[in-house]
């Protein structure tokens, strides 16, 4: 089998799996919250992972997930609310308008070569921001006032609300991270990574700098876009200050940053990671708190933990699954906590402790190297640290 | 055709206030290759400190510009030793100030809750006062950060050209390294320069906190406006920011009598993206310096 099957094939059982759930806690009689969480869940990943495949992958900084999100939002918004299209049709326009979007900014920003870096994060910045003050001017779109969803209809063989958002976030939740791998795992995936790396040299050794930048774009744009479509039903009454804030942005740019830029799987165990704490913190009542410590995690991650914590679960991967496994299973058995959430929140949190560990303090623990057939992570030592700075 | 006059004139002078915003931020991206985002959250703080010593020990408002200045100059250099000691670079300050952003943010929402808060006028004389210059009323508050940021931005630059330490910062922002090899101290340049830009946005907290009624939002509000005005002026370019922050404000006045308040920030964004497009190096800054 290989790698590629294998993933595949993971894909496969891990989607037909959590397909299943929502008839699974039915029948269990398990509190409806349970399903909530999960799509809230997937409705993150998603937005974490077509974020990385711009940003993570070809190195280009977005501060502008707000904005594809924000077109697929009111795309469905106004389609079914203001002109009476159905769910469905509105739906994929959401997600093509996001893309011609991306497409229209990359088209511009691309061709300035003195576009990179800060100067490209703020530029994304401002498209949000734009998008956000014509929405509030346009009274076709928004006009200020905001726009009811309410009476949209969701398609009946989706099930129940519920059922149906379930649904709908894992389809595209699915499909945006296998996108995601594919193109990790593609000729697209490694000249992004080039670009990442050494853009000039890239280019000059043939890698198509333009055309791989603007399908990531297109792709990040895309799926965002894709997904807020379908989160407007969850919205229900869609506003500006609700949907161009910076919450969308902020949120991503915070999980993938945890788990890990480099990785397709970085953003996934990021946005698990994320959306747990916060979401156990709010329902402890701990909303201002909750925003001091992701500002906090934001500042400590992006200095402790420079690759993420995805690449050392991989390589510390007992220690995780013993933690994880470990802690789960004590806090269940004794009964410590009132939900399964909770549980899983206080396991993925001694994880993230145990594994941002630094090597060499790691190493000393285990008493060897640290790096006894590993590749070597994080900060490289020796004379090539002297070089990398 | 007044009203317009009008408008234009009011958007020169809060240019001015946006050009103060946009100093600090602009001189620590130019030469210390820091992008503080946390700084619209100094802004912010120091507007409330001055509201709430005020509003407690009912004194002039703009007598706390002496207690505010020098505290948020020692904020400044703490936290350019822990960026000096965490060795954060260009990209990674973005990262790292936007968290302490979000840190200030709710911290401020905590404290003083979403409300808008305003000094009341009994207490704040300045608000109400205006200067009558050929039949426009020009309100004191913004003229008043009208004429710190012009003299900040002239003293500046001057400072910038004339002196020693101007000299060390140019160095440092061109190659600090080749600057530690002449001899020059960068960590003490960096953070010397980081407590001033610190001292800026305290200023520009006290005229915010003269001016208007503040709330949480306020500093979201900033960033698009205050970043056209640091690019459009030229990183570490001081009176290019002074002259960016008039074009804007300006613009914005003009747009806001001309199509409504709501058109202001729509014209702002389209300059930042012209600007970003086309002159990313800065309306006044030569095309041979990155």
């Amino acid at each position: 089998m290989t790698a590629r099957t294998r993933v595949l094939t993971g894909f496969v059982v891990v989607g037909l799996a959590l397909f299943f759930v929502p008839a699974i806690t039915e029948t269990l009689d398990l509190p409806r919250f349970y399903v909530i969480f999960l799509f809230t869940v997937f409705f993150w990943i998603a937005q974490a992972s077509s974020w990385n495949v711009l940003t993570g992958f070809s190195g280009y900084f977005s501060f502008g997930q707000g904005a594809w999100y924000g077109i697929g939002v009111y795309t469905v918004a106004v389609l079914t609310g203001k002109h009476g299209w159905s769910f469905m049709t509105a739906l994929p326009v959401a997600g093509l308008l996001a893309l011609v979007g991306g497409l229209a900014l990359g088209f511009v920003v691309f061709r300035v070569r003195r576009l990179t870096g800060e100067i490209f994060a703020l530029t994304t910045l401002a498209v949000a921001f734009v998008l956000a003050s014509v929405a509030r001017i346009t009274s076709a779109i928004d006009g200020g006032t905001g726009v009811f969803m309410t009476g949209t209809p969701i398609p009946e063989f989706l099930g129940d609300f519920n059922t149906a958002m379930y649904r709908m976030t894992l389809v595209v939740m699915l499909l945006t991270v296998l996108a995601a791998y594919l193109t990790h795992d593609s000729r697209l995936g490694w000249g992004l990574f080039s670009i990442r790396d050494d853009e000039p040299v890239a280019g000059g050794l043939g890698v198509p700098v333009f055309r791989y930048k603007m399908t990531a774009l297109a792709m990040n744009a895309f799926f965002a876009g894709l997904m807020g479509g379908v989160w407007s039903l969850q919205l229900g009454f869609v506003t500006i200050d609700d949907v161009f804030n910076i919450r969308v942005p902020l949120f991503v740019i915070l999980m993938s940053v945890l788990g890990g830029l480099t990785h397709w799987m970085g953003p996934v165990v990021g946005a698990l990671i994320i959306y747990t704490f916060s979401d156990r913190l709010n329902s402890a009542g701990l909303t201002d708190v909750n925003q001091i410590i992701v500002g906090a995690l934001l500042v400590i991650l992006a200095l402790a933990v420079r690759e993420g914590i995805y690449p050392r679960m991989r390589q510390r991967w007992v220690t995780t699954l013993v933690t994880l496994g470990g802690v789960i299973a004590v806090l269940s058995i004794f009964n410590l906590t009132e939900s399964l959430i909770t549980d899983f929140a206080f396991a993925m949190l001694a994880t993230v402790l145990v594994l941002m560990i630094p090597d060499r303090l790691w190493a000393r623990i285990r008493g060897d190297d640290g790096n006894a057939g590993g590749k070597p992570i994080g900060d490289p030592v020796g004379p090539l640290a002297e070089v990398d700075r | 055709m007044d009203l317009v006059v009008q408008g234009i004139v009011t958007g020169v002078l809060i240019g001015g206030l946006y050009a103060l915003m946009a100093l600090g931020i602009s001189l620590s991206w130019g030469a210390l290759k820091i992008i503080n985002l946390a700084h619209f959250s100094f802004i912010l703080l120091s507007a409330y400190v001055v509201y709430q010593l005020t509003v407690t020990f009912e004194v002039d408002p703009l007598l706390m510009t002496i207690v505010v200045v020098p505290v948020f100059f020692v904020v400044g250099v703490l936290i350019q030793m822990f960026f000096h000691w965490a060795k954060v670079d260009e990209f990674k300050s973005l990262i790292v100030t936007f968290g302490i952003f979000i840190i200030l943010q709710s911290g401020m929402q905590t404290i003083w809750s979403a409300d808008f808060r305003r000094i009341g006028s009994e207490l704040n004389t300045y608000a109400s006062g205006s200067l009558t210059v050929g039949g426009i009323p020009l309100p004191i508050p913004v003229l008043l950060s009208f004429m710190a940021a012009s003299g900040i931005a002239v003293v500046m630059s001057l400072v910038l050209a004339r002196t020693y330490f101007g000299k060390a910062v140019r160095a440092v922002a061109q190659d600090p390294e080749m600057a530690r090899a002449y001899g020059v101290d960068t960590r003490r340049v960096a953070v010397l320069l980081s407590g001033l830009s610190g001292a800026f946005s305290a200023l520009a907290g006290v005229f915010i906190a003269l001016g208007q009624a503040i709330y949480p939002g306020l500093a979201v509000s900033w960033f698009g406006i205050v970043f056209s005005v640091v690019i459009l002026g030229g990183l570490g370019n001081t009176v290019g920011a002074l002259t960016a922050g008039v074009i804007v404000g300006a613009a914005a006045g003009a747009a806001t009598v001309i199509w409504g308040p709501l058109a202001a920030p729509l014209v702002t964004f389209v300059i930042l993206i012209a600007a970003l497009l086309f002159r990313p190096q800065g309306l006044l800054t030569s095309r041979s310096v990155a």
